[in-house]
């Protein structure tokens, strides 16, 4: 299909809040905060900036207001650059990091910022609850009193018994979490906790408990995206990108046919492997989307870094850990780095440019070359894997 | 929700109709315009059997906004007689009662949420069936 001869694509400057709740900053603040430290970081300013891509999931709803990317672009002072925002919940980071690649890639636009934002801390948490239900489709699912909360309890169940594993097996996941965020500056929740806790925290949906739970925050970050050829010339650390991909599947779990298929990340995986020219074990670190303790879980095997039902082990024999053979979230994924959630996909690009850069400190992996970052919505109804790879 | 649209889907949740495809005989529940198996527009009403068994379910005892009220509260997915799975609340059964194979039914059931003007909605829920 692509026949044009694209450009090497590089993200060349990162910028970030800490995840948090944020009562004095606006998404406005946030999202000009992080951009310009990205900006400024690589000798950049807002001029050089030939387009924006906004990545958010629920501004619309939470603060009402929509058209973000305008009103985000004049704040900016850029009215007549390129601005547009990607709206698909928890997949709207990473996509918006596909977008401004493939710009940049087709020569469509030279130097990209990329800048994830949500504020979340200021609804109340019937408001988020129903805010992120609203990623589903309004028509079927409002009616049934179904939260995202009970569609993560039946895929868990299921899971539970496909594999014989038990609740205490698949909630060392935020446990993992926890531990890489106790070293992470950015992290919401930068300790760590105990089974025990997670085990004693109340259920939200049977058997999905407060601990094993993204919580709403507050956050932005961004990247810069340019030309490889001109991330050189500025002289600046950067990373390549080496892969791209977005699939989609259908919303409904139920329709799906086995709620633990997630067709559209085994297909979304498999061609950002051949886009990359790389295998799961030249993978050196992943940034998966765990919104719940079980996704992280299944996405661990769907990337191909275990056999179906191995995930646990893999978590058990402290294989994802920072110096084991796979290392996962290594900032803390969602449940700890914390979880805004238009943004993750944006974080988890920032992350990967730390780990390669060698700028991760106390969460370096050692020797990194390639990293992968995961991005979903509804369980997968749209995931896109990301690919990077050190340069220079 | 609104009143138009709430009375849109009044024939899903009132009577649990979704539709087949005429080419390949794909049933879909909700309905679809378009069958995502063969690209077919030519979709047909059909009406899904209001019985079936409970496949997996799952107590909420967080609910959004307008349904705080009704918890803990039953989510399930039901396998009706033709096969066809939907997502439904169960009900007329205390949440330890509930069981992994259980037969049950299609009921109408009231809607915690209520519309302009006090509107009040119904839909489908799925009860223990009644030996
Ligand atoms: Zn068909």
């Amino acid at each position: 299909m692509t026949c044009i001869a694209m450009r090497e694509v590089a993200v060349v400057a990162v910028g970030y809040t800490r995840v948090s709740e944020h009562w004095d900053k606006s998404i406005k603040g946030l999202f000009i905060e992080a951009s310009l430290k990205a900006l400024s970081s690589a000798g950049l300013s807002l001029k050089d900036v030939d387009g924006i891509y906004v990545a958010n999931a629920f501004a619309g709803y939470l603060q009402r207001q929509t058209n973000l990317a305008s009103i985000i672009a004049e704040a900016l002072g850029l009215t007549d650059t390129f601005a547009v925002s990607i709206d698909a919940g928890g997949a709207s980071g990473g996509l918006a990091v596909h977008e401004a690649y493939r710009d940049v890639a087709h020569g469509i636009r030279d130097v990209v910022l990329v800048c994830g934002v949500e504020k979340m801390s200021e609804a109340t948490s019937s408001d988020v609850l129903t805010a992120q239900a609203s990623v589903e489709d309004q028509e079927y699912f409002r009616y049934t009193g179904a939260t995202l909360h009970s569609l993560a309890a039946l895929i868990y169940k299921t899971y539970m018994k496909r594999y014989g594993v038990k609740q205490e097996d698949v909630a060392l996941m935020s446990i993992l979490d926890h531990e890489h965020a106790s070293t992470c500056q950015h992290a919401q929740y930068p300790f760590k906790i105990t089974l025990d806790s997670i085990m004693k925290s109340p259920v939200l949906s049977d058997p999905v408990r407060v601990l094993e739970v993204v919580s709403p925050s507050d956050g932005a970050a961004a990247v810069v995206l340019c030309p490889h050829e001109k991330a050189k010339e500025l002289g600046a650390p950067h990373v390549k990108i080496a892969a791209s991909q977005l699939v989609r599947d259908s919303f409904n779990i139920v329709e799906r046919g086995d709620v633990l298929a997630m067709e559209a990340l085994v297909k979304a995986a498999s061609r950002a492997y051949k886009e990359a020219g790389v295998t799961p074990s030249d993978i050196d670190f992943a940034e998966v989307y765990d919104d719940y303790s079980v996704m992280g879980v299944i996405a661990m095997e769907k990337l191909g870094f275990c056999r179906e039902g191995e995930g646990v082990k893999v978590l058990k024999e402290g294989e994802a850990k920072l110096d084991g053979r796979i290392p996962i979230n290594t900032f803390g994924g969602l449940k700890a780095r914390g979880a805004p959630i238009g943004a993750v996909g944006v974080y988890q690009a920032v992350e990967a440019y730390l780990q390669l850069t060698g700028e991760a400190g106390a969460n370096q992996v050692k020797d990194a070359e390639v990293g992968l970052t995961h991005g979903s919505c509804c369980f997968n109804s749209i995931a896109v894997v990301n690919i990077f790879r050190r340069c220079c | 929700m609104a009143t138009s649209a709430y009375w849109r889907t009044r024939f899903q949740r009132y009577r649990l109709i979704g539709n087949r495809c005429k080419e390949c005989g794909k049933v879909f529940f909700p309905p679809r315009f378009v069958c995502p198996a063969c690209g077919s527009v030519k979709l047909e009403e059909y009406k899904l059997p209001e019985r079936g068994k409970l496949v997996e379910y799952t107590v909420v005892y967080t609910a959004p906004k307008g349904y705080e009220v009704m918890t803990p509260y039953v989510i399930g997915i039901v396998e009706l007689e033709d096969g066809v799975r939907v997502l439904a609340q169960i009900t007329d059964v205390d949440v330890e009662d509930v069981k992994e194979g259980m037969e049950v039914e299609a009921s109408i059931r009231r809607l915690p949420e209520q519309l302009e003007g006090g509107m009040i909605c119904y839909t489908y829920k799925f009860r223990p069936v009644i030996k």
